[in-house]
């Protein structure tokens, strides 16, 4: 503390500080920023003047790095003394679709040998699209005595082993979230390492993995953790072991079924149906992975006050989830598959009127010659029954221009428009136009448009429209669409607020990189990937703008002179050392 | 002949008493002969679906689909057979990732944008219904399976697959396996090609479809071939 107060009263004096002191102690403003929680608001805050920044970075617990490469964790320690909590993203997005090398980067361990030193006392860890090792965890397991939250979301590079290090050693731990991972699946017996006096989890998700857990080691586990009130199975739980885990958990507030298929009794029935009807609390229900027709039922009486229903592992037809909704009248955001078709979306848009959130996921991608799955007509039906939905993500094979219009019309507050036809360039199927107008519709009805997915025949004009009316715009992803330069530049001319843009596929050049220079300096990161670029227009951006990394990621047996993959990013930590051959550092 | 209006023959071969409509021709001549123009004036009625394209629209920009035929082709993600290489302009698509499943063939790599462990999900559902398809009590609530043969047309590289349990009639079938080709019908196809619906049966015969009631078709269909007639 003593050394604190030395260092900000040697802080040069500024304009407000005399005016400030007089009538604002500097441990009053420490504590009413310490209540500050949004990061947003805290970089504002740390831009007022110089003894706020310090009020700021002494107050900050938490910090959000978008980016990990942006910054070094050395840079980070130094700005911020007393975190307690990290949450980390690390590769481009578009690697979630196997479009980035496996050993592209984002590797935890050098933040993690930092954060032992500078924060002994860390409390929380969220990942997303990390690269973490089994030895990794362990060393995190063993780094950090209180320790008690960690989330991983899509990161790969590590096995159950490095849970089961988790599990031993994390004496503290109340979160242990592993969603979406590359998770080399070794064993459930991870499981089995927390200890017989370990009674503090409140979340436990492990949905991901595929193995058999021991499911007396799991039942004592939540029957000693009197505090739980997430947890998420995995498929090798069955209905009667999920049974006579409720029993003993009625205080859920979130539950994530193992396989909901299975020859029960009628007395079995019953019982899970009174022990699903005993848990009060529950809002959000997840799993349900093969539930059919015959045991959903079941389920009625649990979901009176759910708020989130998570169908996307059921593969449910029409009636079923008809039925099922009946009994959702709260709902608020719900997930399905693309075989409830159209007819099951009319049954979202009868019985859903609170919906804020709808996805969509399709059940045979691959599958194009099958037709079925949903059309225009039930997301249509969706907007006229749902006027609060403002997040979309919806897989379809064919959508039209009116169709999009009216959706937009019926839904204004849309935030998140994720419109994904899946085959690739294709035109609105009734008038065979391209989709500019879908778009336009959306970009100038939604004025409160954040994230923005389009797909489709596309033209320049998509991109007229997206530059000169989505003025809240911060993600925009783009797929075989476009015909020129133009359409880019439009984007990077407009757009405000953009932070990320991705874009593959489209016949964008260097013009088009090269109008963006300032722009990418607002903007967390660009991925550009099968499109008009070269190296020597990424080196001239390079040169341009030192504060931008620009890598480019070559295939194998293309032409020297093509850009094939390029991410480009701002970052005050210099260009990253640790890249792997295939990435070339500009 | 019990269903005239079934005698598909995609073909007018000679002038007999099968009538049929010809891919290419429909709508531009004596529509009145033609039994298959239901296609066009009747929205066709497989799986509640009330707007397919109607056949004009589904050949009638052959420009357009021209155009958008190399990205087509490049998409459809399935393992297919006999698959045409030359058409497949791999250059501005990113080469296939060896952590690709084996058995999931993507010409396209990350599309649909899918998460990898969602596509596993997938795969693994499918297996499984295949595995104890036999033995399930009720897959569906009405009790209906799907069925699904591959359906080869001459000319064509990409052999496709249908679900004929999606179907009610031939008039629907032909209607979405006319969607279905238009968009590999090569463009430098003579315009007078007529074809025919042909299917191997239980026995392993070649056979006409068509001659045979609808629900009798669908116990015996093993594959289906759309064949050229120069007759």
């Amino acid at each position: 503390m003593e050394s604190s107060e030395l260092k900000r009263s040697k802080d040069s004096v500024n304009s407000c500080e005399s005016a400030r002191r007089s009538s604002f102690p500097d441990e009053v403003l420490e504590r009413v920023l310490s209540l500050l929680k949004s990061h947003r608001d805290r970089s504002s805050v740390s831009l007022v003047c110089k003894d706020w920044y310090n009020a700021e970075r002494w107050s900050r617990t938490h910090v959000f790095i978008g980016n990990c490469y942006s910054v070094s964790p050395e840079i980070v320690a130094r700005r911020f003394p007393r975190i307690r909590s990290v949450t980390l993203k690390g590769k481009p997005r578009f690697s979630d679709f196997n479009l980035v090398p496996e050993n592209w980067g984002a590797d935890i361990h050098a933040w993690l040998v930092v954060f032992a030193a500078e924060y002994p006392f860390l409390e929380e860890l969220r990942l997303k699209r990390m690269a973490i090792s089994d030895e990794s965890l362990e060393f995190l397991a063993v780094s950090f005595p209180n320790f008690k939250a960690l989330s991983l979301l899509s990161c790969d590079g590590f096995s159950t082993n490095g849970l089961a290090a988790i599990a031993t050693h994390c004496k503290n731990l109340t979160e242990l979230d592993i969603q979406e991972n590359g998770i080399d699946d070794i064993g459930g017996s991870w499981l089995s390492c927390f200890p017989e006096s370990f009674t503090t989890l409140e979340v436990l998700n492990f949905a991901n993995l595929t193995s058999d857990i021991n499911f007396d080691a799991l039942e004592k586990l939540v029957g000693r953790c009197k505090s739980m009130r997430v947890l998420k199975l995995n498929r090798s739980v069955s209905l009667e072991q999920l049974q006579r885990l409720l029993v003993n958990a009625p205080q859920l507030a979130e539950l994530g079924t193992g396989l909901f298929s299975q020859e029960l009794t009628i007395r079995e029935y019953e019982e899970l149906e009174s022990a699903l009807s005993n848990c009060k609390n529950m809002h959000t229900l997840s799993g349900l992975w093969d539930a059919t027709g015959i045991y959903l039922p079941a389920l009625y009486l649990a979901c009176t006050h759910l708020t989130f229903l998570n169908l996307s592992y059921a593969a449910l037809q029409s009636v079923e989830l008809a039925k099922l909704l009946a009994h959702c009248p709260q709902l608020k955001r719900l997930w399905v598959l693309d075989t409830v078709e159209d007819k099951g979306l009319e049954a979202v848009g009868l019985n859903c009127p609170l919906l804020e959130e709808l996805r969509v996921f399709p059940a045979d991608p691959f599958d194009d010659e099958i037709v079925h799955g949903v059309t225009e007509a039930g997301f249509v039906a969706v907007s006229f029954g749902c006027p609060r939905l403002h997040y979309v993500l919806y897989f379809c094979r064919q959508m039209t221009n009116a169709a999009v219009a009216t959706i937009v019309q019926n839904c204004p507050d849309f935030t998140h428009f994720r419109l994904c036809i899946m085959n690739p360039g294709q035109p609105d199927y009734l008038t065979n136009e391209p989709m500019d107008e879908a778009f336009g519709a959306v970009v100038r009805t939604c004025t409160k448009l954040q994230r923005l997915s389009v797909s489709g025949l596309l033209t320049d004009l998509t991109f007229e429209y997206i530059g000169r009316y989505a003025k809240n715009l911060e993600t925009l992803s783009v797929a075989f669409a476009g015909r020129s330069d133009w359409g880019m530049q439009c984007v990077l001319g407009g757009c405000p607020k953009l932070r990320k843009l991705e874009i593959r596929d489209c016949p964008f050049g260097n013009a088009a990189l090269l109008s963006g220079l300032e722009k990418y300096e607002s903007m967390r990161s660009l991925w550009m990937s099968a499109c008009n670029v070269t190296m020597n227009g990424c080196r001239l951006l390079a040169r341009e703008m030192p504060w931008l990394n620009v890598e480019v990621m070559k295939e194998d047996g293309s032409d020297d002179s093509q850009a094939d993959k390029v991410y480009v990013y701002r970052s005050i930590a210099g260009p990253r050392r640790d890249a792997p051959p295939s990435v070339l550092t500009l | 002949m019990p269903n005239m209006e079934f005698q598909l023959g995609l073909a007018l071969p000679t002038p007999s008493i099968i009538k049929g409509f010809d891919l290419n021709n429909l709508g531009l001549d004596h529509p009145k002969d033609m039994c298959g123009l239901e296609a066009r004036n009747k929205p066709p009625r497989c799986f509640g679906d009330k707007s397919k394209r109607s056949f004009e629209q589904a050949f009638g920009n052959f420009e357009a689909e021209c155009k958008t035929k190399t990205l087509l082709l490049l998409w459809s993600g399935q393992p297919n057979e006999e698959e045409d290489h030359n058409d497949q302009k791999k250059r501005t698509f990113s080469t296939i990732d060896d952590r690709n499943d084996a058995e999931e063939v993507d010409q396209v790599v990350g599309w649909p944008p899918i998460k990898t462990w969602r596509k596993k999900i997938f795969q693994q559902q499918q297996h499984r219904v295949g595995r104890i398809g036999n033995n399930r009590v009720a897959d569906k609530e009405n009790g209906s399976r799907s069925i699904y043969v591959k359906v080869k047309m001459e000319g064509v590289a990409i052999t496709r697959k249908v679900d004929i349990r999606l179907y009610h009639s031939y008039q629907t079938l032909t209607n979405s396996l006319i969607t279905l080709f238009a968009k590999d019908k090569k463009c430098a196809d003579d315009d007078y090609t007529r074809y025919i619906l042909t299917y191997q049966d239980k026995e392993g015969d070649w056979l006409i479809a068509g001659d045979i009631p609808w629900q009798s078709f669908i116990r015996s269909v093993q594959r289906l071939k759309i064949v050229r007639n120069w007759g």
